[in-house]
């Protein structure tokens, strides 16, 4: 079903959730870049005559060409990072832990991860019209001994995710009692 | 005082060289960590071939352009 490996994956570790953000978050994105690159050609309609008497010049004819060109690869370049920025930041939920994948910019990719049993509180927040609407929002995950919480950002159906954890939680919780006192009783 | 108006044409080459540095990273980054799926390999294609169009574009207007002009900076006044 998921075609990726999990990182560092362990000996019988399946996955079971492969989260990203709600794809209205990416098409916002990609709708203001399409808006920038729509803004010049509206520029040229309003103010077309005043233009085309600098674009006959000499001079400001061969700068607009490069302009346009570097305007335009960049737009593209910003589309496409938009779309790689969306991709690889994935929350990864497998029947024994929960892996945090963030890709910050070109250098900076950081991978957290926090084991099932270890998880004590999960909440869901849908904030804002478009989070209730289209039914996104963030999934808080509280550990044990952490400070720090897991932070599902802007996913789709949370409520389905919280509900699909929590399950797991409790499964892996009794899992790791029955093992606790299977061991107690081979130790005894 | 006049500068030759392929200062212009240089710095956009750097522009591009950026542009071709951050694709390649972006690219890398897909292929590397992006789970090689499909739509993974439709995208990177797409980018790319919008990408060479642009170029390929751009440098039909760019080659038709002559290089070796000056621009003048300060404005000469004829006694």
């Amino acid at each position: 079903m998921f075609n990726f490996n999990i990182p560092n994956a362990e000996k019988g570790e399946k996955v079971i959730l492969l989260v990203r953000r709600h794809p209205f978050i990416i098409l916002v994105r990609i709708l203001s870049w399409v808006i920038a690159a729509i803004l010049p050609f509206i520029f040229y309609l309003v103010l077309g005559d005043v233009i085309a008497g600098f674009i006959s010049g000499e001079i400001f004819y061969p700068i607009l060409v490069l302009f346009t060109s570097i305007y335009y690869l960049y737009i593209w370049l910003f589309i496409f990072a938009s779309f790689v920025d969306y991709y690889l930041d994935a929350w990864i939920v497998t029947n024994k832990r929960i892996i945090n994948i963030e890709q910050k910019g070109l250098f900076n990719r950081v991978i957290s991860e926090q084991r099932l049993y270890r998880i004590q509180d999960i909440t869901s927040e849908l904030k804002g019209f478009f989070s209730t609407f289209l039914n996104f929002g963030n999934i808080y995950i509280q550990t044990a001994g952490e400070e720090k919480r897991f932070i599902f950002r802007q996913v789709p159906d949370p409520y389905r995710i919280v509900r699909k954890i929590t399950k797991l939680v409790e499964e892996n919780k009794k899992f790791q009692q029955l093992m606790e006192e299977k061991d107690k009783i081979t130790i005894n | 005082m006049a500068i030759p108006l392929s200062i212009f044409y240089y710095l956009y080459l750097i522009l591009v060289l950026i542009y071709l540095f951050y694709t390649f990273f972006n690219v890398y980054h897909l292929m590397r960590f992006g789970f090689l799926t499909l739509g993974n390999i439709v995208m990177v294609i797409f980018y790319l071939i919008v990408s060479s169009l642009i170029l390929i574009i751009s440098w039909n207007y760019i080659s038709q352009i002559d290089w070796q002009q000056t621009i003048s900076v300060i404005p000469q006044f004829q006694p």
